[in-house]
């Protein structure tokens, strides 16, 4: 019957209800959007940072990650390594040498990193196949004669270094035989910029000539369909490995500063709900606060009929929660359904491309929420609404009921 | 022997407003036995309602000592004075009687409610309660649309069905036409006769007076008469 009578006093005052109800839901919905937003930003930088080159996992020579220094190669062959992708469903691995070294051209040169990796495995792993604007991806077996090793480069490397298909470029790497000229083959572009000015992608073979380690790879990288299942994929392929010997690294690891990022955008969604919360905890308060100023004769009847001060709290504290709960049940479905329909399309977000491409981010966005995203708000908004309520409840509480019965 | 039920003694109340102190009842000694019909009369600001709040537990005495049924109120806890108001008192005020959002037959059951009454219990007997003072048509009825006498009279109805031992009623006829006004005197008469139920109320209107049995005149928060008639 309490809550019988607090309903009916919430739609009885309804413009005022109406007035708390679309401030919670219009504040709730928005910071749900942007809550999805900075998801599937953080969703799409991981992403793309993943597919681009960081891979979900790799397996290195124990140390390589503190000191990358390409002759730290994998203690064991790459087909060893290789293999342990093998029988795991979603599961792709794909050999890579790598080394920090320069780009050059006629006209310009460049810092980049060099890439050695297998064409037959490599699209498994990175997108960088798919990437491909101008000219084609490596091939392995091209009969080589007298032509020159093919090369791929980004597409803000090539325009820095001014080169186009097929000029010659001259890789450099640390060490007395580390130089070769090669010729661009193929030009690519991710959703990173940045990326696109540092990589150049080489044939395996041709990596290990420049480097002069025949037969040995930097890197094994794993990609996981599921990237949920990634974190346990580490931690089983840690438990099948000699860990004095090699190091298996989930991205996170690798990318410390990316996953701070994401962690980061993370937090200030929780800081956004906070401050919405904190706004409307007054919005409620008022708007409680008002109708028990206007019922303070009633409340002296309800006293005089024998409510106790306890009962009489409640059903105040009850309309607060009330209010507050149906406006966060409508801005959650309202936030949700909007974020899942935006998630669906995609915010394409080509306006701002380049941009978003300095940020590593490509040009489609789609927003998303976990389930938490829902819940906690949920529980603050009943919290909210109870804290926001106690200071008018105890108004109301708080008056002799002779004094209530005077009040007009 | 009839039993007394409420009792003051010696019982003063001063108003502390920023500048003065208002001195609203001045030791009164006073008490009202079971079955009575009486009516507190005098002028307006005499101590009326001010000693009605009193004796109704909302609110407390600046000196003496209130009892109901020999329980000294004073030593009562707020949970304690809720408690008597819902099983031993009911209260009838001069207007707003009623919760808003709630019909006649909710009125009632309100209260019940707060009593423990089970909820098939009290709708019958909220219904009952309403029939029988032949207000069966406001059943589903809200306030806002009563008339005046309808709202006292449903007041009357909650006050009687939650079976109290004794009704206060401050100026219960003061918003109603002298016809309504005598027709709810009548209805109060009538619970008085047939159910038993104490009756005090305040009134400055000598027509309700004189269907009072006794008559306690206030003048300036003093009793100056108390007398005992033959209505
Ligand atoms: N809450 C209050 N604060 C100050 N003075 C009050 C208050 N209530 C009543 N009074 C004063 O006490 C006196 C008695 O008032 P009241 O009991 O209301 O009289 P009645 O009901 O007979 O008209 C009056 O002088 C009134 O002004
Ligand atoms: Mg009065």
């Amino acid at each position: 019957m309490l809550v019988h009578i607090a309903a009916r006093n919430l739609s009885r005052g309804w413009r005022r209800s109406l007035a708390v109800v679309g401030s919670i839901v219009i504040g709730l919905a928005g910071c749900m959007i942007l809550v999805g937003w900075s998801r599937g930003f953080a969703f799409q930088m991981a992403d793309n940072a993943v597919r681009s080159d960081l891979a979900t996992i790799a397996i290195q020579a124990r140390g390589y990650q503190a000191n990358p220094d390409p002759a730290r190669t994998l203690p064991a062959p790459p087909d060893e390594v290789l293999a342990l992708a093998d029988g795991r469903a979603g599961v792709w691995a794909a050999p890579r040498l790598r080394a920090e070294g320069l780009v050059q051209s006629a006209r310009n040169s460049s810092r980049g990193a060099i890439v050695g990796v297998d064409p037959a495995r490599e699209p498994g792993v990175s997108v960088i196949a798919e990437a491909i604007v101008a000219g084609s991806y490596l091939e392995n077996g091209t009969p080589r004669g007298r032509q020159l090793p093919p090369v791929l480069l980004g597409t803000a490397l090539a325009e820095r270094l001014r080169v186009g298909l097929g000029d010659k470029v001259v890789l450099r790497v640390p060490g007395e035989s580390g130089i070769g000229a090669y010729r661009v083959r193929g030009l690519y572009r991710t959703g990173s910029s940045a990326f696109d000015r540092i990589h150049a992608y080489v044939l395996l073979e041709d990596a290990m000539r420049l480097l002069d380690t025949p037969g040995r790879v930097t890197e094994i990288a794993f990609f996981v369909d599921r990237s949920q299942d990634s974190l346990a994929l580490r931690d089983q392929l840690r438990a099948e490995l000699d860990l004095d010997a090699f190091e298996v690294l989930h991205w996170s690891e690798r990318e410390p500063r990316l996953a701070v990022m994401i962690d980061l955008m993370d937090q200030m969604g929780w800081i956004l709900y906070g401050f919405i919360f904190v706004g409307m905890a007054f919005g409620i308060a008022n708007a409680i606060l008002m109708s028990v100023y206007e019922r303070m004769r009633e409340f002296g009847l309800l006293r005089s009929l024998g409510l106790g001060s306890r009962r009489l709290l409640e059903m105040v504290l009850l309309e607060a929660v009330l209010l507050t709960g149906v406006g966060t049940v409508l801005g959650l479905v309202i936030g949700w359904a909007l974020v899942t329909w935006m998630g669906t399309v995609g915010m394409d977000l080509s306006m701002f491309s380049e941009g978003l491409r300095r940020w590593g981010i490509g040009t489609t966005i789609y927003p998303s929420l976990t389930l938490d995203d829902a819940i906690t708000p949920l529980l603050l908004a009943v919290g909210t609404g109870l804290v926001a309520g106690l200071w008018p409840a105890s108004k109301a509480v708080r008056l002799r009921p002779a004094e209530a019965l005077r009040a007009t | 022997m009839t039993k007394r039920i409420l009792e003051t003694a010696d019982v003063t109340k001063d108003y502390e407003t920023r500048t003065v102190v208002t001195r609203a009842l001045d030791h009164i000694s006073f008490r009202v036995e079971s079955g009575e019909f009486t009516a507190l009369a005098g002028p307006s600001g005499s101590g009326k309602t001010t000693l009605l709040n009193l004796l109704g537990t909302l609110d407390t005495p600046t000196e003496g000592q209130v009892k109901i049924d020999g329980i000294d109120v004073s030593a009562c806890s707020e949970r304690e004075r809720s408690e008597l108001r819902l099983r031993r008192l009911g209260f009838i005020f001069q207007a707003y009687n009623l919760v808003p959002v709630l019909t006649a037959a909710e009125n009632v059951e309100f209260v019940l409610m707060l009593q423990g009454v089970s909820s098939a219990e009290r709708r019958t007997r909220a219904r009952t309660v309403l029939g029988d003072l032949g207000l069966g048509d406001l059943v589903d009825t809200r306030p806002t649309e009563m008339s005046g006498g309808q709202q006292q009279r449903v007041a009357v109805a909650r006050a009687i069905a939650a079976e109290p031992e004794i009704v206060l009623a401050d100026e219960p006829t003061a918003n109603l036409d002298s016809a309504t006004a005598e027709s709810l005197l009548d209805l109060m008469v009538r619970m008085n006769h047939e159910r038993g139920v104490t009756f005090l109320f305040s009134t400055h209107d000598p027509r309700v007076m004189k269907r009072a049995r006794r008559i306690v005149q206030l003048v300036d928060g003093r009793i100056a008469e108390d007398e005992l008639r033959d209505p």
